[in-house]
């Protein structure tokens, strides 16, 4: 059955959020809708599924296999959720309700759940054997809780298409997901349209594009720039903004900060730590690990979510205690030369005074020169008046060099940044590590990332240490690969 | 409601069995707990008593003795034989541990004014308040549940409003003033139902009135916000998505949810209930804790005021457990949390 | 949902100022309509604060007994009339009205200097300090306040000084439990890790981060517990159990007067109109529900 949105227009008090002729969702093809946050394509997702927001307006045509119906007429596709239009939500952990085992979850979504004693327990069968199918094995009694991330979502996936539905809307399934869950993901959608079904993703992971292929569309400020087979927008965009999109890939920098040659580790550590080890909630991050940070070097912390990243890093900067091992600071840190980003800024900010007030804080406690606030926000391309607000009032990516304009004020000698684009779309990402950087090349600080992308870690990191995913504490394996500079 | 019960779950599943220890330990620790209140409030009260006594103003013997002998019989003979009878020679420290052995064993010896026994007094109590309590109880929540699941429908609509104006109308009346009023409209001037007094037909019908109305606000307005909460989230959105009806959604995922946060209220809402019961029992004269008390402190009957307070401090305690109980059932993720 | 997402303002990069995302949700008109209801609140209150004040220096005589006055309907001069023995009622009102502010007043002030004093030590110093402060806090939960209040009222019935302490004692733990949690949420949180990465200091975490942080609540549960306070009062007077006549009190005032409902109805409503705006006024001010 062949989908087609005629002329759809989303639009809040007149203005224009969504503006898109013509779209077509075809059986055994895959239709991926990438663009920055507030683009509009989530809205227009949420516009064919029929659950957008009372308050804006929609008007267009949808046909289901020639049958036409107004898009404002919700109602008409409510009825075909479950069994024909199916809903893929981005943050799986959230969409499974906190209070119930997974597989009565999934089980509810098949047709027969309903229908008496018999048509319960099949319904519970087949979740069970779908939930094996995902590679879910014993964790059908299990609580949303207890499951990470990428298993969550594939909890979310078969839930969602146990009813048996054919179209499938993905909103931006790989939120969140680090890139072994993100590749097991495009894994099961790509099954999904061989098996006959459509798909509409809406994602801003470019990777996640490449790997369903199919047909891409690139949205810009409500409207579609450019579309056509993925392999071929991704090689050879025609479209000026789809280019910059593509540009903003970390793969593809080329900055003017990077390190050219980078040191030997000649110098004496600023940090040194021996003999780390960690466990936590019964399973061992690592053991017998020696890392050690010299000065101006740039170092990246990698490994899938839940490996110790950020446990590793509150060790190095001494404010979580390892359960075994020292780690030993320079005595030039002293005095607040050892500086943190967050991977959400808005919560390394007091919430409810202006941002304002905490550098007015760190200037008159450190005898900054006043006129380097000012000085530091043009150089990161910040407007002045952000300063008289909160940190909830200012969005992510600037809160982010804000964050880092603090940090910058006392001259660090080693920045710790703590996954700190990880929530912001590529272009965002860009600027935001742009600004760090020139930063940490300018005053020559070291710099130590935490991140799971590792194509980000390639493009900012001379030196790379990969944590492996955490194991049980019975095992007592050695977690660590080290792995040499590139 | 046969939506909530669930099927014998398929073959084991090594992740529940596991949890379900997870639930045996949490439940453990909350009653670990709560046990250890009860016997810390137990303490607190029997000391507190204890220093009230000591501190009566004229002689304790003789009050013990008017009570027990009538006010007319009391001589310093009689007092004297109290006086060796209660131990009130010993050492404040020795007396106290017998006061506090005596709480233990639910002895609280016999009232200062009527000189009967207070634990056999205070079984009649509390079959009093609790039955009344019972009433009003079932009353408010009702009602709120009712109007808070209407008024989280259909948010900003007219019940919605009107829940809201019925909250801050209940707020700020307090039970006196609006016992008084039930009392002077359907009592005096209508003369539909008693006054005041226990054991007539019709006699719970204004202090379990006049109790439920102001808890019905309070639990209007947290059931609408629970359930409005629960509605906006990712996993209602989600189940809707799967195809499921409204009323599928609200018996599967949005009842257990808010129900989450309403048992937890009611924890709550039974400190407001005994302080309720206290002033509604005393207003209508019912024969329950809080009118035991009143009187008891009126007339400074300090082992029966230490009973009755026990009583309802208790009562506080037990629901409190129940309520733990009941969550650590409902909310998986509490039961790590513990 | 990517839709409630953003309503919650967690949008990655949204440019906030121009973006429709705030009009989703509740948060827009229900804000309104609350700062509607505490402007009429705090309205409210300064009336009844300035009768309070003024009110007993405009009519001095509030004992003063005259039984030639016998339930005089009010006047011009006695706008309440006179009670059954002759007294001034809104004399008598308005002496109660600054007792019930004024002790009121006392007792927040009291069970919030100690609740929150004893709440920074208890997240501040951790271990046993917090441990013992957190057991004592657990009985008194298991107090309702009006139990508490009684107890006292026992030891020496009718004198001000055991309502002032009884509620004082009953109120600090909320305080406590509620500056606790908030500070140990507080220190935990990765702005004040930030704060002592940058050397900031302890005054500019309390400043900054704990000030800002606690400053709604507390006013919220001290408006909430001098509507307890006051409410507390009157009903331990109404029920025989508080303070004694001829004190000028509002519950005593509503008691004295009740056998005279059908005479003088006016002696009763008055001192329930004031107890009503006046609790009215106290619980309109709140800006949030707060759970202990």
């Amino acid at each position: 059955m062949t989908i087609e949105l005629l002329d759809v227009r989303v639009t809040h008090q007149g203005r224009a959020l969504v503006d898109v002729p013509q779209l077509s969702l075809e059986p055994g093809r895959a239709v991926t809708l990438v663009g920055e946050s507030g683009s509009g394509k989530s809205l227009l997702a949420h516009a064919l599924m029929g659950s957008l927001p009372s308050s804006l307006q929609v008007q267009g045509l949808v046909s289901f296999g020639g049958e036409r119906t107004p898009l404002q007429d919700a109602a008409a596709r409510r009825k075909l959720w479950g069994h024909q239009l199916a809903l893929l939500p981005q943050e799986p952990v959230l969409a499974l309700d906190p209070t119930m085992r997974v597989d009565r979850q999934v089980a509810e979504g098949h047709p027969g759940f309903l229908r008496g004693r018999r048509g319960r327990l099949a319904a519970l069968k087949e979740a069970g054997n779908r939930l094996a199918g995902l590679g879910l094995h014993g964790v059908q009694g299990a609580y949303p809780h207890t499951l990470s991330g990428g298993m969550a979502q594939r909890v979310a996936f078969a839930a969602a298409t146990i009813g048996g539905a054919e179209v499938l809307i993905a909103d931006e399934p790989s939120k969140g997901l680090d890139p072994v869950a993100r590749d097991a993901l495009a894994q099961l959608l790509s099954r999904h349209v061989e098996q006959g079904g459509s798909l509409l993703t809406i994602t801003h992971d470019l990777d996640l594009a490449r790997a369903l292929d199919g047909e891409l569309l690139v949205m810009h400020q409500a409207g579609i720039v450019e579309q056509g087979p993925a392999r071929q927008v991704l090689a050879a965009p025609t479209h000026p903004w789809t280019r910059r999109l593509l540009e903003a890939e970390p793969g593809r920098w080329d900055p003017a900060w990077r390190n050219p040659a980078p040191e030997t580790g000649a110098a004496v550590p600023l940090i040194e730590a021996r003999g780390l080890a960690k466990a936590f909630g019964g399973r061992t991050l690592f053991s017998d690990l020696d890392v050690s940070i010299s000065p101006g070097e740039r170092l990246a912390l990698t490994g899938p979510s839940g490996c110790g990243k950020t446990t590793l890093g509150g060790i190095l900067l001494r404010l979580v205690d390892p359960d075994a091992g020292e780690v030993n600071h320079h005595a030039e840190l002293a005095g607040g030369r050892l500086q943190k980003l967050y991977q959400d800024p808005a919560v390394a900010f007091p919430a409810r005074v202006p941002i304002s007030a905490g550098l007015r804080d760190v200037v008159r406690r450190h005898n900054v020169s006043p006129e380097r606030v000012p000085l530091l926000m043009d150089r990161l391309r910040l407007g002045h008046s952000l300063l008289d607000r909160r940190p909830g009032e200012v969005s992510g990516g600037e809160l982010q060099r804000l964050a880092t304009i603090r940090a910058m004020l006392l001259n660090p000698l080693v920045v710790f940044a703590d996954e700190p684009t990880s929530r912001l779309d590529l272009l965002t990402q860009q600027e935001t590590v742009n600004c760090l950087m020139e930063q940490v090349a300018e005053q020559d600080a070291a710099l130590v990332l935490v991140t799971h992308d590792v194509g980000l870690a390639a493009a900012v990191a001379d030196r790379h240490l990969s944590l492996e995913e955490a194991v049980p504490v019975a095992s007592g394996r050695d977690a660590i690969a080290p792995q040499g500079s590139r | 409601m046969t939506i909530l019960s669930t099927p014998s779950p398929p073959p084991s599943h090594p992740a529940e069995t596991r949890r379900d220890h997870s639930l045996t330990r949490a439940a453990g620790k909350v009653l670990a707990r709560r046990a250890a209140q009860a016997v810390g409030v137990t303490l607190a009260v029997t000391i507190t008593c204890f220093v009230i006594v000591q501190n009566l103003p004229g002689d304790i013997a003789f009050r013990i003795a008017a009570g027990r002998y009538g006010y007319d019989k009391v001589d310093a003979s009689t007092a004297a034989e109290v006086r060796a009878d209660v131990n009130l020679d010993a050492p404040a420290w020795q007396q106290l541990g017998g006061w506090i052995l005596d709480a233990l064993r639910l002895d609280f010896g016999t009232s200062l004014v009527t000189g009967a026994s207070v634990t056999d007094e205070l079984a009649l109590h509390l079959t009093a308040t609790l039955q009344l309590a019972a009433v009003a109880l079932v009353l408010s929540v009702a009602g709120g549940l009712l109007l808070g699941l209407l008024a989280a429908q259909n948010r900003g609509g007219a019940v919605d409003r009107l829940t809201d104006a019925w909250v801050s109308l209940v707020r700020a009346l307090p039970p006196f003033i609006l016992g008084l009023v039930l009392i002077i409209v359907f009592s005096v001037q209508l003369g539909w139902v008693p006054a005041a007094g226990h054991g007539e037909r019709g006699n719970i019908v204004l202090p379990a009135i006049t109790l439920a109305v102001g808890l019905s606000g309070l639990f209007a307005r947290v059931t609408r916000d629970a359930v409005a909460q629960v509605l906006e989230s990712g996993h209602v959105h989600f189940a809707r998505t799967k195809g499921l009806a409204r009323h599928v959604v609200l018996a599967r995922h949005v009842i257990r949810n808010a129900g989450v946060t309403l048992v937890s209220y009611i924890g709550v809402q039974v400190l407001i209930l005994v302080e309720g019961v206290v002033v509604v029992e005393s207003l209508f004269a019912w024969p329950g804790l809080g009118h035991a008390l009143v009187h008891a402190v009126f007339w400074r009957d300090i082992p029966a005021m230490q009973a009755t307070v026990l009583a309802l401090a208790l009562i506080v305690v037990v629901v409190s457990t129940l309520v733990d109980l009941a969550v650590l059932a409902l909310d998986p993720r509490t039961r790590e949390a513990q | 949902m990517n839709i409630t997402q953003q309503a919650n303002g967690k949008a990655p990069d949204m440019p906030a100022p121009s973006s429709p995302t705030t009009l989703w949700g509740m948060s827009g008109p229900v804000r309104r309509r609350l700062s509607w209801t505490r402007a009429a609140s705090a309205g409210l209150l300064a009336v009844l604060v300035l009768f309070a004040l003024i009110g007993p220096l405009v009519w001095r005589q509030y004992a003063g007994q005259d039984l030639s006055q016998f339930l005089r309907p009010p006047s011009f001069a006695e706008p309440f009339g006179n009670d059954h023995l002759g007294r001034s009622v809104i004399a008598r009102l308005a002496h109660a009205t600054r007792l019930s502010l004024g002790l009121a007043l006392l007792c927040v002030t009291t069970a919030g200097i100690a609740g929150v004093a004893l709440g920074l030590l208890a997240a501040w110093r951790r271990g046993w300090v917090d441990q013992l402060l957190l057991g004592i806090s657990e009985i008194f939960l298991a107090l309702p306040a009006l139990l508490i209040v009684l107890i006292f009222a026992a030891l020496a019935s009718g004198e001000m000084w055991t309502i002032y302490l009884g509620i004082a004692l009953a109120q600090w733990v909320e305080y406590f439990r509620v500056v606790r949690a908030r500070s140990l949420s507080v220190f935990a949180s990765p702005a004040v890790e930030a704060a002592n990465l940058l050397r900031l200091g302890p005054v500019h975490v309390l400043r900054r981060h704990l000030c800002p942080e606690l400053a709604p609540v507390l006013l919220t549960m001290a408006s909430l517990g001098m509507a307890t306070a006051v409410l507390a009062m009157s009903t331990l007077s109404y029920v025989g159990v508080g303070l004694k006549p001829p004190t000028a009190e509002l519950g005593l005032l509503i008691t004295e007067s009740l056998p005279f409902y059908y005479e003088a109805p006016w002696m009763v409503a008055a001192p329930i109109v004031v107890l009503l705006l006046l609790l009215s006024g106290l619980l309109g001010l709140r800006t949030q529900e707060v759970r202990r």
